[in-house]
């Protein structure tokens, strides 16, 4: 199980203007069994984390320098062998992700109409402080809200709980300069 | 991208599709085509093809390019290309219509208005299956409702199919036996595949999850839900494959693969509206919008629709009243289903589209505060009384009766759409509420420049 990490490096791309995460994606569908992705990107890729914690991915991540990032996703069943007991959990479970202060707000929008959990959101993080976390229950993936984020340039990640019914998004505010496309 | 944008080109699709509703109503009240005219009539043609495709399906299409993305989560393959359909449907409808009113004796020129039109048309329903189809397939796996609407695509492919063919085979550009053979007994599979597969078992998947994420209700995958879906994708495979099959290969009539696709149909139908009625009653909402109250009442057209069409073929009653019971499926269910989810989509888009940039950062108003629920609840009393009345009518062979009830479907029709013009420009919100700048005034019907140049 001690393989060699698969090296992808997506800056190029990146700097091209390009969308890497087919490339990514198609990297992950060809890992080996216990095989981790070392990923080379400009920034950190908060979004992966959700989508590949899906996967059973767990992911640790630096800065490299010159703002660029190394993230290596490492999936649960290699992780499994140092932990047997425990199950594959989705990032998001984990209590935040690395360099992620603690949630400082909580909502739940559960039980709210549609699209209330949207509005009530946007108007809890614009509260925050830039880098603060808010933490939101939703009942389903909020996707008129994920690019709204993305446009005010705010990160988060996000990903269903193992109920499977509630999801569960993080969301750090950013400091007001819009996100790079 | 992660997460979705609203389509830029549903409102140019709902636009298109209200005035095909409004025209073909204002054919009927003039006593064009079914029931003052035969079935198999030219200009009952004219009339079905305007309902079928240019409200129906543009509805219908309308709807998926902005909900297939919400089903699965991910962007639409390709934003722009429905604009393109968009132009190729308009066109082929257009051809199509000529095509007929040249059967019907009207002069239209000697152009071969039936296969341009159909060429035009099967295009444009082809772009949109091939965006929709490549977006779910990036998506796998993907949940019930978004199958239920992949089976709804292929039936839409298998409609196109056929369609050109006859128009084909009509316009004279074929003489193939076994397409002309097709043509003259293939037409209750068009039909089938049209109303059932493409438009009711597509609404069937959307509703499962629009219903659910309007009244609150649990979303959990029932085993009723996943019988449903097999039973319904066998008929419309029973109708596509069979079908064909029965009237090339084995020289039969469509009879049976028909036969079996309607017992399929029945039990899809029968576990859905089981879901449909769970989804209600365990809503966390209790008390729930017009669109939901009006979707209930379109469910029970469905139901009612279903029933008559087997029992009149319990009786073997089936070719005399079927054009009865398809205009109650088409405006007791169909129809009315789409308008019911106009009146809520329509509000959510634009207040998405208005208020999106704002929202959190000043106070804006709520989706329902661009709507008057008061105001649109008599008509669509009006439209429902009117359809039950013209059901009725076409069941007893009475065109005047139906002429006047279609009158009131009409009236009805053009009073939600003032409805909804009053949403789409914001007249209900006070106007310190009322959004700055670029989107101040939405476009009714096109997408504004600003954001075209997204």
């Amino acid at each position: 199980m001690t393989q060699v990490p698969h090296e992808l490096d997506v800056r190029p791309i990146l700097r091209d203007g390009g969308e890497p995460f087919t490339v990514i994606m198609n990297a992950v569908m060809s890992l080996g069994p216990g095989q981790a992705l070392r990923l080379l990107a400009t920034f950190e890729p908060v979004p992966l984390y959700g989508v590949l914690g899906k996967k059973g991915f767990g992911h640790a991540a630096r800065e490299i320098g010159g703002g660029d990032w190394e993230v290596v996703f490492t999936p649960a069943a290699a992780v499994a062998d140092s932990r047997p007991t425990e199950p594959a959990r989705p990032a998001v479970d984990r209590p935040s992700p690395s360099g992620w202060p603690e949630p400082s707000r909580h909502l739940d929008n559960r039980d709210l109409d549609p699209p209330e959990p949207l509005v009530r959101t946007l108007a809890a993080v614009e509260e925050l402080q830039p880098g603060e976390v808010l933490a939101a229950l939703l009942c389903r993936e909020p996707v008129f809200l994920l690019p709204k984020l993305n446009e005010r340039g705010h990160e988060w990640q996000g990903g269903f709980e193992a109920d499977g019914k509630t999801y569960k998004l993080l969301v750090r505010k950013g400091t007001g300069k819009k996100a790079a496309a | 991208m992660i997460g979705v944008s609203p389509s830029r080109w549903t409102m140019s699709y709902f636009s298109v599709a209200l005035l095909a509703l409004i025209g073909a109503e204002a054919l009927m009240v003039a006593g064009f085509g079914f029931p003052s005219q035969p079935v198999a009539a030219p200009e009952t043609l004219v009339l079905v093809h305007l309902i079928a495709i240019g409200w129906l399906s543009l509805l219908v299409s309308g709807a998926l390019v902005q909900f297939v993305p919400v089903l699965v989560a991910k962007p639409l393959a390709h934003p722009e290309l429905p604009a393109v359909a968009l132009v190729l449907l308009i066109a082929g409808l257009v051809g199509l219509m000529a095509g007929f009113l040249g059967m019907a004796g009207f002069n239209v020129g000697s152009m071969p208005w039936l296969p341009l039109g159909a060429i035009s048309l099967t295009a444009g329903f082809l772009l949109n299956i091939w965006n929709l189809g490549r977006t779910l397939w990036l998506a796998r796996p993907i949940h019930l409702p978004a199958r239920f609407v992949a089976a709804g695509l292929v039936s839409l492919a298998g409609v196109a199919a056929l369609g050109t063919i006859f128009s084909f085979a009509l316009g004279g550009w074929t003489t193939n036996a076994a397409l002309l053979r097709l043509t003259a007994v293939g037409i209750p599979l068009h039909a089938a595949l049209g109303l059932g597969g493409w438009l009711t078992f597509t609404a069937m998947g959307v509703s499962y999850r629009l219903l659910a994420m309007f009244m609150l209700s649990p979303e959990a995958e029932h085993r009723t839900s996943q019988i449903a879906f097999v039973a319904g994708g066998a008929a419309i495979l029973v109708v596509l494959i069979g079908g064909p099959v029965c009237l090339l290969v084995l020289r039969q009539g469509a009879g049976h693969p028909l036969l079996i696709a309607l017992a399929l149909a029945t039990v899809s139908l029968g576990l859905y509206g089981q879901d449909m009625i769970r989804l209600y009653r365990t809503r966390k909402r209790r008390k729930i919008e017009l669109n939901s109250r009006m979707a209930a009442w379109a469910l029970g057209g469905l139901g009612l629709a279903s029933l008559l069409l087997l029992a009149l073929t319990v009786l073997g009653d089936v070719d005399r009243r079927i054009g009865a019971v398809v205009f109650l499926f088409a405006f007791g269910w169909l129809s009315a289903l789409g308008l019911a989810k106009l009146y809520k989509i329509v509000a959510f888009l634009t207040w998405l589209e208005c208020y999106g940039e704002v929202l959190g950062k000043r106070p804006t108003p709520r989706v329902q505060d661009l709507v008057n629920e008061l105001r649109a609840t008599p008509w669509f009393w009006l439209y429902f009384a009117s359809v039950g009345a013209a059901s009725i009518a076409a069941f007893l062979e009475a065109p005047l009766a139906f002429r006047i009830a279609a009158f009131g479907m009409l009236v009805a029709t053009i009073k939600i759409c003032v409805e909804l013009v009053s949403t789409r420009t914001l007249r209900l919100v006070p106007a310190p509420m009322l959004p700055d700048g670029a989107h101040a005034k939405p476009g009714l019907f096109l997408p504004s420049l600003r954001e075209s140049r997204r």
